[in-house]
């Protein structure tokens, strides 16, 4: 099925929840990642029990630093 | 995870490289990068990485982590200490010219910083009597730009009614701010009942033994910053999503301010962490023990503890901290002569300016910290000069009861 990833159309497998996602799409240093989908941050509890459909938009988010905010 | 399992391994599976199985110390400034063009890419935000400890910590990230998964909150910031995290919180929400409407008898650091701190900077706090929550409701305006509240009060010991405030300040697309200090996670979570920010002075309860000050910012996710009324988060949530808000303090006012924890301090609030529910029960247990004791004691005027029967606020204790009331209360000997003595005749309590320790620790507040308030703005906070704090430890009660019993007595 298809997602969007960080604004990228994504064909990833049938019933993946966001923690297999996670290893999948090798997401950079995933203890520091937080898991937007469609708008909404989930719990990091809640990555092993949600399954992703089709067409969700998905965003890894860090704030760590870095990003300008003042433009 | 349930609560007493995540505030032992939230944040942290262990250490990869070395097994470790407490949470190592980064006692680092900066970090270094294989690469310019990474560095160039962190600092953009183009990848994630850490830069430098004022913005960012590994020991500390683990913190964070910990506490929104406490807090049930979709992020946190840990800050230096408990003001650190108000006065980044707040001014993140602030400009000149803005209202910040709070409930009276806050912690007196905070009502300095809105008055004193802020007020230099064109921005306006209106203090309500936080017992009903229609007051919040006359105060704010149309520059109103967040309300502040306490789970409880000290020393007033008031328990505001925060399902209606948080209805009150969204009807005004405002957010609610709690500072969940004295209840801790373990007794409430704000963002259950509507808060959208909480924050903590982590040096008392969570840290549990005096040994570090710090403090944190959680989102819990309810403020839509895509739809508040703050221009310049808005604009973040278009990178940022949800987490809008902390990434714009994280980005700006967290890293200019300059009140990051030490990593140091931040191992020690999560050694603290770790024992806090169980150290929450006792506090609870103790002081409710302690308050029926004093209650029932002829040379004591007056008690005040949320979870007496009687007091005014059990039922709100009993609706939103599931009835545990909390380790401090207020009591009264009469005049403040009877509390100087009581207090210097203690052999196990402290006196000091601090709570939410092991040790049981008291303190005259009318001399000491809320000294630079004037008699009338002492009296608005609840304060009678025969007013004595206590932050009820986890001894063993009869020596607890013991000690109070014979500096009671000397006090007359």
């Amino acid at each position: 099925m298809n997602l969007v990833v960080n604004g990228k159309e994504t064909n990833i497998n049938d019933g993946l929840t966001v923690s297999q996602l996670l290893v999948e799409t090798n997401v950079r240093m995933p203890q520091m990642v937080s898991v937007e989908v469609n708008g909404q941050i989930l719990r990091r509890s809640e990555y092993d029990q949600t399954i992703l459909r089709e067409d969700d938009k998905v965003e890894f988010l860090y704030f760590m630093g870095g990003g300008n905010v003042t433009d | 995870m349930k609560t007493d399992t995540l505030a032992i391994h939230g944040g942290f599976a262990g250490d990869d490289m070395s097994g470790a199985t407490a949470v190592p110390i980064y006692q680092t400034v900066s970090y270094a990068h294989k690469t310019a063009q990474e560095l160039a890419a962190v600092f953009e935000g183009g990848m994630p990485g850490y830069i430098y400890t004022r913005i960012a910590n590994p020991t500390t990230t683990v913190l964070e982590a910990r506490l929104a998964e406490l807090e049930d909150g979709i992020a946190c910031i840990a800050t230096s200490s408990g003001m650190a995290a108000v006065a980044s919180a707040v001014m993140g929400l602030v400009r000149a010219g803005d209202q910040i409407v709070a409930a009276t008898g806050i912690f007196g650091g905070t009502v300095s910083l809105f008055e004193n701190t802020l007020g230099r900077f064109g921005v306006k706090t209106t203090f309500v009597d936080a017992a009903d929550a229609k007051n919040f409701k006359n105060a704010i305006n149309a520059r109103t730009k967040l309300v502040f509240v306490e789970t409880i009060g000290n020393p007033r010991m008031d328990v505001p009614d925060i399902p209606a405030i948080a209805e009150i300040a969204h009807g005004a697309n405002v957010p609610l701010v709690v500072d969940n200090t004295v209840t801790t996670p373990i007794l409430f979570r704000p963002g259950r009942f509507g808060a959208d920010i909480v924050v903590h002075s982590t040096s008392k309860f969570i840290n549990g033994h005096g040994t570090a000050i710090g403090g944190a910012i959680i989102d819990t996710g309810n403020y839509d910053w895509r739809k508040g009324v703050f221009d310049d988060i808005r604009e973040v949530s278009s990178r940022a999503g949800q987490l809008a808000f902390l990434f714009y303090l994280r980005n700006l006012i967290y890293r200019d301010l300059g009140g990051c924890p030490a990593p140091m301090n931040s191992f020690l609030m999560l050694q603290g962490l770790e024992t806090l529910p169980g150290r929450m029960l006792k506090h609870c247990e103790n002081a409710g023990r302690l308050a029926e004791f004093l209650q029932a004691h002829p040379k004591v005027s007056w008690v005040n503890y949320p979870g007496l029967e009687g007091s005014p606020f059990r039922a709100r204790v009993d609706k939103l901290f599931g009835g545990l009331a909390g380790g401090l209360l207020t009591f009264g000997l009469g005049d403040k002569q009877k509390v100087f003595k009581f207090i210097d005749s203690l052999r196990l309590a402290r006196n000091l300016a601090n709570l939410g320790d092991a040790k049981t620790l008291v303190i005259h507040p009318g001399s000491t910290i809320f000294h630079e308030f004037s008699p009338d703005q002492q009296r608005a906070m609840g304060l009678t000069e025969d007013l004595v704090r206590v932050s009820v430890g986890i001894e063993d009660f009869e020596d607890l009861k013991a000690d109070f019993e014979q500096a009671i007595q000397k006090s007359f």
